[in-house]
């Protein structure tokens, strides 16, 4: 028999409590770590909101240009280091029976291809670096 | 006193308040690219039409200094001689801030534009609640989201943000019709500070809230332009499509473009090869009255297209897919954006016009997850409620719910027309076949060219327009070029239409 002091509200009750079984019993009976009360939890960071569709994400490093829909590279119509206008088809993803032109959505030069032709692509993929 | 001296006292007084925050501060307004309170109303109304009401009411806090006019300018005037009612925050003011009397003067214009039924504009441009004024100025800002809600639907209700509108400010243009910014407009609902010191993202105001962040991220924001001059001229643009409240109809313009007009583009903009795009802009354009047609909303969710165009002179809203983004499939963010604007056409009573070439909903977990049904849902829901003129013209693909979603027939379209072009059916021949035939290609001494015979008889069978014409889900299979025609006789035979619904409280949209 164990005695615990419990405190409801500000209010102590005095429990005693008796242990019955072998050690799993024990176990599943011992008090838990206490939760932390839920004003001190930590406020979850929100995750970053997903890129949208096709949206350019401007970093130090150059504009990535991502896929807006998973399918297979067709064709690449450009190299690496060609410059570029903004409404420059890039590359052609076939995806939902469409050949979908992915266009440039800046002046630009090429500075990477991350994808080859016939190669499939999840949306939110990085195809290429302008 | 003497008649004079009471004169002199007016126009004294007058001077103070029509000076706003003083020279210093206007100075300062205008090296920031602003331009002040009065100003802009004169810019975007009729010449000489403004009448300001409410010019001499003051705040009631002993807190605080004079603030001329209370940081508002409120009254009516006419834009294309048409009565409008509007505000506009004066920054020069103790920084446009929102107090008890300020919120009064707005909630009593909103009162007025709603008794008469006139539109309403609020040009934003406060830093916020009167914080001096406590619970006084959140007060304000819940009457004013009362009378938005109350007037949402009666009249219309543009927001223009020419400056900063943080924190609750934001829930007033959230609910209007229209929202406008220029280059020097923001929304948030909490600053770059709080948010570096909550989530210890860095953040600056213009990526968190600017008016691209709106117009092409969060879809908040319909319009925007770098120049608040050019931000009056779209609004003028945009109430010359729109009636003055739900009980009149939209301005009819003098057309002087025939309805018979055929344009040779239309004959072979949807190419052969079903998996080639097309841009659908170009169809929209060819249909409309001068081929003008105002998009809204045109940098957000662009696989679905919503605009403004006239039809012998009629204001037709005009919902649409756009085979060049994202071979237009359907998804969250399009149909949210096609939704809202059908219920807004409804409310107000302007007609619809659909055009469908959509591959189905977009396919993905994400969607899935983030609620594609609820979503989807909307946009059936908004076109099964109106009651307004619906028409619909199939250019190429209308398959599965997202055809039915796409004001068919089923859901209560009234005119619908098939190109030859057209393939209404379940789903593409490709899925279909792997479905049906399933069995027999795996048996098949050779899968691959009996896979290619089943999908070639399929769409055969299937993709085209005349299976949905035989069961009248397709009232009228025209050439491309005589669309127009189609769609002005099939308006002006709709105008008188009357279609009636249950008497409810009001039906319950999946939000």
């Amino acid at each position: 028999m164990k005695k615990y002091n419990v405190v409801v509200n500000g209010e102590t009750f005095t429990v005693e409590v008796e242990e019955v079984g072998g050690a799993a019993t024990s176990v599943a009976s011992a008090p838990k770590a206490a939760p932390a009360p839920a004003a001190a939890a930590p406020a979850p960071a929100p995750k970053a909101a997903p890129a949208p569709a096709a949206a350019p994400a401007v970093t130090a490093d150059g504009c990535k240009i991502e896929s807006p829909l998973p399918g297979t590279i067709l064709k690449i119509n450009v190299t690496m280091g060609q410059a570029i206008k903004a409404g420059d088809v890039l590359l052609i993803l076939e995806a939902m029976k469409m050949e979908n032109e992915i266009v440039a959505p800046q002046d630009g030069s090429v500075k990477a291809i991350s994808v080859a032709a016939g190669k499939t692509v999840q949306a939110g993929d990085v195809l290429l670096v302008i | 006193m003497s008649r004079e001296a009471k004169l002199a006292t007016l126009a004294e007084k007058r001077a103070k308040i029509l000076a706003g925050g003083g020279e210093k501060r206007v100075a300062k307004q205008h090296e920031s690219g602003k331009l002040t309170a009065r100003e802009r109303i004169n810019a975007l109304l009729d010449e000489g039409s403004f009448i300001e009401i409410d010019q001499f009411v003051t705040h009631r806090s002993p807190d605080l200094g004079e603030l001329p006019g209370e940081g508002v300018v409120t009254g009516y005037g006419t834009i294309d001689g048409r009565l409008i009612y509007l505000s506009s925050q004066d920054f020069t003011v103790s920084g446009g801030s929102l107090g008890e009397m300020h919120a009064d003067k707005m909630a009593k214009v909103m009162d007025l534009a709603l008794a008469v039924g006139a539109p309403f504009i609020a040009i934003n441009d406060s830093g916020g609640a009167r914080i001096q004024e406590g619970i006084g100025s959140l007060d304000g800002f819940g009457q004013i989201f009362k009378r938005n809600t109350i007037a949402s639907g009666v009249i219309p209700q543009i927001s223009v943000i020419l400056g900063p509108c943080a924190g609750g400010a934001v829930y007033s243009p959230a609910i209007t019709d229209f929202i406008f910014m220029s280059k020097q407009g923001n929304m948030y609902i909490t600053g770059p500070a709080v948010i570096k010191s909550v989530t210890g993202e860095e953040v600056s105001m213009e990526v968190l809230g600017g008016p691209h962040t709106h117009t092409a991220i969060s879809g908040n924001a319909h319009f925007a332009a770098p120049t608040e001059d050019e931000v009056f001229n779209q609004i003028r643009r945009l109430l010359s499509f729109l009636p003055s409240n739900n009980l009149e109809g939209a301005p009819i313009c003098e057309c002087n473009d025939p309805a018979e007009r055929m344009e040779d583009i239309l004959l072979d903009i949807v190419p052969d090869d079903p998996n080639r795009p097309y841009d659908m802009k170009d169809i929209i354009v060819a249909l409309a009255d001068n081929k003008d047609f105002m998009e809204v909303q045109e940098n957000f969710a662009k696989n679905m297209i919503i605009g403004f165009i006239r039809l012998n002179g009629m204001t037709v809203g005009v919902i649409a897919n756009q085979p060049q983004v994202m071979a237009g499939c359907m998804d969250i963010n399009g149909s949210d954006k096609a939704a809202r604007f059908v219920r807004m056409c409804d409310a107000f009573g302007i007609p619809l016009l659909t055009l469908c070439d959509t591959p189905g909903f977009l396919p993905g977990v994400a969607q899935e997850h983030n609620g594609i049904q609820r979503h989807g849902a909307k946009l059936l829901y908004a076109f099964s409620e109106a009651t307004v003129p619906k028409m619909t013209v199939i250019t190429r693909k209308g398959y599965g719910g997202a055809y039915i979603a796409m004001c068919s027939k089923s859901i209560g379209c009234d005119t619908a027309i098939a190109w030859p072009s057209a393939q209404i059916a379940v789903m593409g021949a490709a899925g279909a076949v792997n479905i049906l035939d399933h069995k027999a290609i795996k048996e098949a001494a050779d899968p691959a060219a009996l896979r290619t015979q089943k999908i070639a008889e399929y769409e055969d069978k299937f993709a085209n327009p005349y299976c949905a014409a035989a069961l009248g889900y397709v009232d009228i299979i025209t050439e491309p070029e005589k669309t127009r025609y189609y769609l002005i006789r099939s308006l002006e035979t709709l105008l008188t239409k009357k279609e009636t619904r249950p008497g409810k409280k009001h039906g319950n949209i999946p939000l």
